[in-house]
């Protein structure tokens, strides 16, 4: 009798509350059937060794699912995964790359900042990374508990019923006309990383001298008010290329739109390069006095980047079309 | 559990709930179930049958009740209305399977003796 009592208990205690005596009265009633009518503690082994692990038994008896993420949802959950975690991982590493960069005080050579957010950036990334996957595993699997009848309509396919028209409404992307993920990020990363330097210009631009602490910079390039002055035009500026890199993302392959956008976008930049750089006072005198040893003068300086920056713009310009035309 | 074995309990498990159905047009309780199958040369893993059972009424197949007027209590099952109506369908898609089954195995055997 002790067995039977123990077997029972065993099997309803994995059980939920509600359905525990129930069970556990047909079972013992079950157990009892399969017994003679005057039996030995042999023959109660005997048949529980019919019923088998109780804790097999118990989880045929549950219907939660056994698992944290079914097939259903399954597909959907790593596509988020893989879409959400590069993004995630990408802003945080630029956080802090902003932090730094805002944060810096001079006191500390560029390159032990460089070498602390390297450093600082990969812990970043690996935490940011297992928080995104946490959170987004943890709404999967109450989703999974909760919702499977929305789960199973309206996530796998993402509609009711396929039809092989659906297939229409899918754009075709070629591989040549495509924008990557990374090409994304990397133009963000870009915007970024310039307007830190042009807000942190006295700090980050300028001549560097190997002194007591490693290298310091002595004389900065630009007359930071003149400079900052124009943050009208660089608020624009930085808001055209976000938006550009938002319309891509969403496109995901070149198209005459898009590529007419990101000429505008270009041709704006470089208007507003012209302004800034064709200022009289925007190079500070010390910098120009510098630049008088070496015997070049501030024409020659303003015409090279504008050359430059000039030429990458029309080639960016350019090669948008070209896919936009295949 | 080899290969052979889990491709057969995966062959067996659909045809179980048939099995149960077409023994629950008078009520049963779970042993009597366990033995009328087995008397037809069924036999089910009973770790199986009785979870399968509950499954069952969850899904409103069979009706369930107790029976207290005997020495032990024992818990009946029987077919509910729409569990008949269930049971008869299912009986047809079997049949028709094992038909299509039986055509193709022996085309299949007659290619081997070829």
């Amino acid at each position: 009798m002790n067995l039977i009592e123990l077997y029972i208990q065993e099997v309803t205690r994995r059980l939920p509350e509600k359905s525990r005596k129930d069970i556990g009265l047909e079972l013992q009633s079950t157990i009892e059937d399969m017994l003679p009518e005057d039996f030995t503690e042999e023959d109660v082994k005997e048949v529980l060794k019919k019923l088998g692990n109780p804790a097999v038994l118990a989880s045929g008896y549950r219907d939660r699912p056994q698992y944290l993420i079914g097939p259903e949802i399954y597909d959907i959950y790593i596509s988020l995964l893989k879409m959400v975690l590069p993004i995630a991982i990408t802003i945080s590493v630029m956080a802090l790359v902003a932090e730094k960069v805002m944060g810096y005080s001079g006191n500390e050579s560029v390159m032990q900042v460089i070498l602390s957010v390297i450093g600082k950036g990969i812990w970043n990334a690996i935490s940011t990374g297992m928080q995104v996957f946490f959170w987004i595993t943890l709404v999967f699997a109450i989703l999974e508990r909760t919702g499977t009848g929305i789960a199973q309509y309206s996530m796998t396919t993402w509609q009711k019923e396929w039809k092989p028209e659906d297939l229409k409404d899918i754009p075709y992307v070629p591989k040549k006309k495509a924008i990557t993920r990374w090409e994304v990020s990397g133009s963000v990363i870009w915007t970024a990383i310039w307007g830190s330097l042009y807000y942190y210009a006295s700090n980050l631009v300028g001549v560097y001298r190997s002194g007591d602490n490693g290298l310091e910079l002595t004389t900065p390039v630009f007359n930071e008010h003149v400079l900052h002055s124009y943050w009208p035009l660089v608020v624009i500026a930085i808001l055209l290329e976000l938006l550009l890199a938002i319309s891509k993302f969403r496109i995901g392959k070149w198209t005459m739109r898009l590529a007419f956008f990101n000429l505008s976008t270009q041709f704006i930049a470089f208007v507003i390069l012209i302004i800034i750089f064709t200022n009289n006072q925007i190079f500070a005198t010390a910098f120009m006095d510098l630049l008088s040893i070496v015997s070049a003068g501030q024409k020659e300086l303003i015409g090279a980047v504008i050359i430059i920056f000039g030429i990458s713009a029309a080639i960016d310009v350019f090669s948008g079309f070209r896919k936009a035309r295949i | 559990m080899t290969l052979l074995q889990s491709l057969t309990t995966e062959l067996r498990r659909g045809t179980l709930t048939l099995a149960v159905l077409s023994q629950l047009r008078k009520p049963q309780y779970g042993y009597s179930l366990v033995q009328s199958l087995e008397a037809s040369g069924i036999s089910i893993d009973q770790s199986t049958l009785y979870p399968l059972l509950r499954r069952l009424e969850k899904q409103e197949l069979v009706t369930s009740s107790w029976d207290t007027s005997e020495s032990r209590p024992r818990k009946y099952y029987v077919l509910s209305e729409y569990g008949t109506e269930i049971l008869q369908q299912l009986k047809e898609e079997w049949k028709k399977t094992s038909d299509e089954l039986s055509i193709l195995l022996k085309g299949e055997e007659e290619d081997e003796s070829d």
